[in-house]
């Protein structure tokens, strides 16, 4: 299960450098930033899965919508002189650090979670083992 | 869940690698260039192909041009034989026509094996370098200028580009070959004048720089555009003394 997506971004790659030519003018400089973007959106939806917040419609548009919506800031920021893709880049970097670090927080309490629950159950057969040897 | 984050993280691997390529590409093609000349060929692609289309559109109203100019001259041939010899004049003076006469050459030459003490760059031939005797020979009284074979005409740009300098959009290099028609004693001297770019060149290495005399030289016509796009000649005024 969770190797699909794994081949489906193996795939992404291998389509994109399929295609092989290098983007000419202003829309490669801006691909960079569109990259940022969906990362970004990547962790959030991870993230929310997490939370059990997960809805797939918000993820999908978001994830669209963040990278056109990179795409147009660094476009526009070139437009008018001020280096707006700055901005995303320092937005959509932030974010991701966020998102990494609660789904690191997630996934360790998950973990301890597990091992507790463990450790009890384990310390409850024994004492339903010792229970039922003595008489 | 799994499906939506599948679909989006294969576009998003399919945007990381073009922009992965187009990154490495830049690079390997800029890296070597100045600083803001990289910037502007990343950010703007060099269409070749519509001065080429533009080139062979004039060549062929030119030649309707002369078939037509040709008929006249046969049908009409007192003022048609007068305004032929204009013509030519104006010709030879924009430098359209081929022309041959006595003159110099100049070789201007980068210098080698450059030793400690040179600047490195001034042991280069530099676009400017090559504007400046131009320019004095122009002073001198040459009537016509060729550089590698490129005429110099009226809209002639000397300019740098990476390793090589373009004459008339044309790449040319070191050895830049300067032939001028004109009295060759005359030409001769104005170059020789002390304080002159000849002398400056040959300051650094007297081998940067040859120049000869000689009796007989043959210049090619121009052959880029001289096609107006947004001017447009006006009748002469009639001028008012003072």
């Amino acid at each position: 299960m969770i190797l699909i997506p794994i081949l489906a971004l193996a795939v992404g790659i291998i389509l994109g450098s399929l295609v092989g030519a290098p983007v000419t003018g202003v829309a490669g400089v801006y691909l960079a930033v569109a990259c940022l973007a969906g990362i970004d959106s990547i962790c959030g939806g991870l993230r929310s899965y997490l939370e059990n917040k997960y809805h797939a419609d918000v993820f999908v548009t978001g994830f669209l919508s963040n990278i056109a919506i990179a795409f147009f800031l660094a476009w526009l920021g070139d437009r008018i002189g001020a280096n707006l893709f700055l901005a995303s880049v320092i937005v959509f970097g932030g974010r991701i650090f966020v998102n990494l670090s609660l789904i690191r927080r997630y996934a360790l309490a998950k973990w301890t979670e597990s091992r507790l629950k463990r450790k009890n159950q384990q310390e409850a057969e024994t004492q339903a083992r010792a229970q039922t040897t003595t008489p | 869940m799994v499906w939506a984050m599948s679909g989006m993280l294969l576009v998003l691997g399919f945007l990381g690698s073009l922009a992965w390529m187009t990154q490495k590409a830049r690079v390997d093609r800029t890296s070597r260039l100045d600083p803001d000349q990289a910037g502007r060929i990343s950010f703007g692609t060099i269409d070749t192909m519509e001065s080429l289309l533009r080139a062979q559109q004039e060549v062929q109203s030119l030649r309707a041009q002369l078939a037509k100019l040709q008929t006249s001259v046969a049908e009409n041939s007192g003022q048609g034989q007068l305004l032929n010899q204009s013509l030519k004049e104006a010709q030879r003076f924009a430098g359209l026509t081929p022309v041959e006469g006595p003159g110099i050459v100049i070789t201007l030459r980068d210098v080698q094996n450059p030793t400690a003490d040179m600047m490195i760059e001034a042991t280069i031939i530099h676009d400017v370098d090559v504007l400046r005797v131009v320019n004095e020979l122009w002073n001198s009284g040459a009537e016509a200028i060729s550089i590698n074979g490129q005429r110099v005409v009226a809209t002639t740009g000397f300019r740098c580009v990476g390793p090589v300098m373009r004459v008339n959009d044309v790449p040319i290099a070191s050895p830049v070959i300067i032939k001028a028609l004109g009295d060759t004693d005359t030409l001769l001297g104005g170059m020789n004048l002390p304080g002159g770019i000849i002398s400056e060149l040959k300051e650094t290495s007297p081998k940067m720089v040859t120049l000869e005399g000689a009796k007989k030289l043959e210049l090619p016509s121009y052959s880029g555009s001289t096609k107006a796009s947004v001017s447009k000649s006006t009748p002469p005024k009639t001028q008012e003394t003072p």
